[in-house]
């Protein structure tokens, strides 16, 4: 090599002194309706976030009607009884706000963030939507046909694609969570404004409800301003819903979903696992990280930076359900993108990878750098109030303690080597994955079959 | 030595200042204090991007940028990318058309760190750049094209748009992502030399944002980047300046294996940093941003032809700006219903003008995007580097938000009047194929367009 610079060269600094952060603890209280509120003064942050969680699992999608959560909460920014959905677009922008609603297997959140000098006026607004919505016939319409529109979209697209197939294959067929989230062209154009007001009616209220407020609240009597906004949401009580079980079967399969002449193939490889109520997560999490979590983890150092199939791959845990006995479950999964011609090579090196964890274990070293990651990104992966908020009503939505957070920073700093080895090998055990690959089936079969990392079948993407 | 001191607090900005510097060898540096959370972004712009590669070598700026997280002289292999995240930090770079910024954003107490880092292989890359990195960087690179435009649908709308909307032999007629054909051909030496050409103090700006004490980061950034040598055989890039107006109206139809018939367009618009170009910004905003623009409205709401419909704009400051317009049809709507429909919108916004009411929406929304963006010291490192690489004052971040709120609604009428013309455009019609459309078809006009895209990250 050449060229060495004539610059002065210093050694690696040593840290300074770290200062102490914490994850916000929120304070709690409940409205007069029995809407459950969690705040959180956030100095400096102008864009106040706001989260509304509400107890409107997918599972309580009347049969046959999949997608209809998903309607109502996309119906909720389509107009109210005192504005028209056109007006309440307009009004909301004026706030500089903005309103995404969205139905996931826990229930349906909405997620609002707007500066806090219209703080008072967007709120005005959320809680019109969430307690007199319109559900105008022409509107629900339209947001159906609208969603239906959507669904080839989402099958071109090798991602979610892919993720489509994964639950397909995962749950029994009669579990919501093996169907689309958003529902099928079957399923979404039963859907009507009759039925999404019956389903509000039946899961929409207060008391059921929890709404999540963080931002720089100095000076807002927030008291005064929910009372005047959320307090005004009126509705029956009601018993907290049962979770249903989950069931999964990861015996260890691949499934092509045939995409002739893709260029590249599209990576799901997963099962189901423990979620956060289990005693495992914090070594799973550390575990997951060492397996797959950045470029430098096991997966990217091979088959990215040695190897060069891949722009990353990456292993992660997310919660599909949790319930309040600990019986959730989270998705434990796998997923990238590699070049079609090397597929073969790269699922070859993806599971040498596993089997050399699973033989040897990690290393000290990479279990000290994966926690002083996880636990030192805190202070900055919380700076915005939009990402405090959103881990608060993680927090509710998991039946989970409102310290939960600053606890698992805790327990993480305690798990050793042995213990995150341990969590990975279990989360992700060879014989026991359920592998999709989207991609060119004439040109990935035969290699994958070779590999012998379970029953190949095909089917096509539509 | 640091000389030059500047403080503003400035409306809209929240109070926030900077304060500027220089070394001895060029090496600008903007640093803005705020103690409100114990972490410190760093961030480096250097002033290279697309635009300034040549005519067989598109593509390289990018993957250059992916060749600085390979080591240098006192770092090893990835670490880079090791130490910082071993630290608690994060980090990441990218290149876009008119410049390549590198960031890492850290725990207060591991700034010097991220310095140390950053002076390592603006220093002293060479040292450790070899075949090995070139080879496996160009994969991956070549596996980011495929994985973001070659293997999704409309994936290459952009390149395709962009190479339509500036005539070729441009700088930015293709994108930073490149062509496979460039990237296979790229070596070892035009890295070197690129590297010697682009990566010198006197063509970069720092800026460290946070929680910091100002005289010691100062004494840190002295210490490491002080004695790198400044350079100045940096070319000066094309021209990039175009007449105002198009004068023609520009085409391109693709016929391709997605989901729905698509209209995408590139206007031509004034150049970032002008008051023109916040005007039209306002239309864009106006006529396509949001579920109460004039568009969705029309196209999504009324006439119920698109799934989507919405307007984007790319500022550059090298060259005009592109006002993107992305409409993706519903059902078996036929793109000319949806373009009469558009026409339409623009003849009568660019007559009357907005409303009051328009106005006031478009600029809560611009305003609260800068809030955003302000919000974090990360985007606000990112914002001092833009304004002092691209317009030579890095006070202009702060004092963004009040120009936007400034500009009155006739220059916004007047902008779209002046420029959301149809013989300002470049327009790019996708027809999805289908098993007898495809027999049918000429073998479509998916002309040989050029490359690229907006921003690509290393990671």
């Amino acid at each position: 090599m050449t060229e060495l610079a004539t610059m002065d060269f210093h050694p690696q600094p040593q840290a300074g002194r770290p200062k102490p952060w914490a994850f916000p603890a929120p304070q709690r209280g409940t409205l007069d309706n029995g809407l459950t509120v969690l705040r959180c003064h956030r100095p400096g942050q102008q864009v106040v976030a706001v989260e509304v969680i509400l107890a409107a699992p997918l599972e309580a999608e009347p049969a046959g009607l999949d997608g209809i959560a998903t309607i109502m909460a996309r119906a909720f920014s389509e107009g109210t009884d005192k504005h028209s959905a056109e007006d309440f677009a307009a009004e909301l922008e004026r706030c500089g706000a903005t309103l995404d609603a969205h139905a996931d297997h826990p229930g349906v959140r909405l997620s609002l963030e707007v500066p806090v000098s219209r703080l008072a006026k967007a709120l005005g607004l959320l809680a019109d939507a969430l307690r007199a919505p319109a559900f105008a016939d022409s509107e629900v319409e339209r947001l159906v046909r609208n969603r239906l529109d959507e669904i080839p979209h989402e099958t071109a697209n090798p991602a979610r694609r892919a993720a489509k197939e994964l639950s397909k294959e995962l749950f029994p067929a009669s579990a919501r969570m093996s169907r689309p989230r958003q529902g099928t062209e079957e399923t979404v154009q039963k859907i009507d404004s009759a039925a999404v007001r019956a389903f509000y009616d039946k899961h929409v209220r207060p008391a059921t409800a929890t709404a999540v407020v963080v931002g720089d609240l100095t000076g807002v009597d927030l008291d005064e301003l929910l009372g005047d906004t959320l307090g005004s949401w009126t509705g029956s009580s009601a018993e907290p819903r049962p979770v249903p079980p989950v069931s999964a079967d990861d015996t260890g399969r691949v499934i092509i979903v045939d995409r002739p002449g893709a260029v590249q193939t599209q990576l799901l490889i997963g099962r189901v696992g423990a979620d956060r109520h289990d005693r495992v997560w914090p070594a799973q999490v550390l575990g997951t990280y060492c397996l797959g979590g950045t470029l430098t983890s096991r997966l990217d150092r091979v088959l990215r930076e040695e190897k060069g199939y891949t722009y990353g791959v990456r292993a992660f845990g997310q919660v599909l359900r949790a319930a309040p006995d600990g019986t959730g479950v989270a998705m434990l999964a796998i997923s990238g993108s590699v070049d079609t011609p090397n597929t073969g090579p790269a699922l070859d090196d993806l599971w040498k990878v596993l089997r050399t964890l699973a033989a040897e274990g990690l290393t000290d070293t990479e279990r000290d750098v994966a926690v002083q990651n996880l636990v030192g990104v805190a202070p900055l992966k919380f700076e915005t109030a939009a990402a405090v908020a959103s881990t608060l009503a993680d927090q509710v939505e998991q039946y989970l303690p409102d310290d939960y957070q600053a606890t698992l920073y805790q327990q993480l700093a305690s798990t050793g080597t042995v213990e995150a080895t341990a969590a990975a090998v279990s989360a992700f055990p060879m014989d026991r994955l359920v592998t999709v690959l989207v991609g060119d089936a004439a040109q990935i079969e035969e290699p994958v079959k070779a590999l012998g990392i379970g029953e190949v079948s095909v089917v096509a993407a539509e | 030595m640091p000389m030059g001191h500047t403080a503003t607090a400035e409306a809209g900005s929240g109070g926030l200042t900077a304060t500027e510097h220089r070394l001895a060898n060029g090496l600008r540096v903007v640093l803005s204090e705020d103690h409100l959370t114990p972490v410190a972004a760093v961030c480096l712009w250097y002033d290279v991007g697309s635009r300034h590669e040549v005519k067989g070598r598109t593509g390289l700026a990018h993957l250059f940028e992916h060749l600085m997280f390979q080591g240098s002289k006192q770092v090893q292999g990835n670490g880079h990318f090791e130490l910082v995240q071993g630290a608690g930090g994060s980090l990441n770079g990218t290149t876009s058309f008119e410049r390549t910024n590198y960031f890492e954003t850290m725990p207060t107490h591991q700034l010097e760190l991220a310095l140390w880092l950053e002076a390592d292989r603006m220093g002293s890359l060479l040292a450790a750049l070899d075949d090995e990195s070139m080879e496996n960087q160009r994969d991956v690179v070549k596996n980011e094209r495929r994985q973001r435009y070659d293997n999704v649908p409309y994936g290459t709308a952009f390149e395709k748009l962009t190479a339509l909307s500036y005539p070729e032999g441009h700088p930015y007629h293709h994108t930073p992502i490149g062509s496979m054909a460039d990237l296979d051909a790229a070596t070892l030496e035009d890295a070197r030399a690129f590297f010697r050409t682009n990566y010198a103090p006197n063509n970069a700006v720092l800026s460290v944002v946070g929680d910091i004490d100002p005289e010691q980061t100062l004494v840190w950034v002295e210490k490491y980047f002080g004695s790198i040598p400044g350079h100045d055989g940096k070319p000066a890039p094309r021209d990039g300046s175009l007449p105002d107006i198009i004068g023609e109206q520009l085409r391109e139809v693709v016929e391709e294996d997605v989901p729905a018939r698509a209209l995408m367009a590139a206007y031509r618009l004034p150049e970032d940093g002008t008051r023109a170009c916040d005007a039209a910004d306002l239309a864009l905003t106006v006529l396509g941003g949001g579920e109460s623009s004039r568009l969705y409205n029309r196209l999504v709401r009324r006439d119920r032809t698109a799934v989507a419909a919405g307007f984007g704009l790319l500022r550059l400051a090298g060259a005009p700006s592109l006002g993107w317009l992305d409409v993706k049809t519903s059902g078996d709507v036929e793109v000319p219903v949806i373009e009469a429909a558009v026409d339409e919108e623009l003849a009568r916004f660019a007559e009357e003008g907005p409303t009051d009411g328009e106005m006031e929406r478009a600029q809560a929304q611009l305003e609260r995007e800068w809030l955003d963006r302000l919000g974090t010291v990360a985007g606000r490192a990112d914002e001092l580097c833009r304004y002092a690489v691209l317009f030579g004052d890095p006070q202009l971040a702060l004092t963004a938000v009040q120009r936007v709120l400034d500009v009155t609604a006739e220059e916004v009428r007047e902008a779209a009047r002046a420029r959301l013309r149809p013989d300002n455009r470049a327009v790019l019609v996708y027809e999805p194929t289908t098993a007898e459309a495809a027999e049918a078809a000429e073998a479509a006009d998916a002309a040989d367009s050029a490359d690229e895209t907006d921003e690509e990250a290393a990671k």
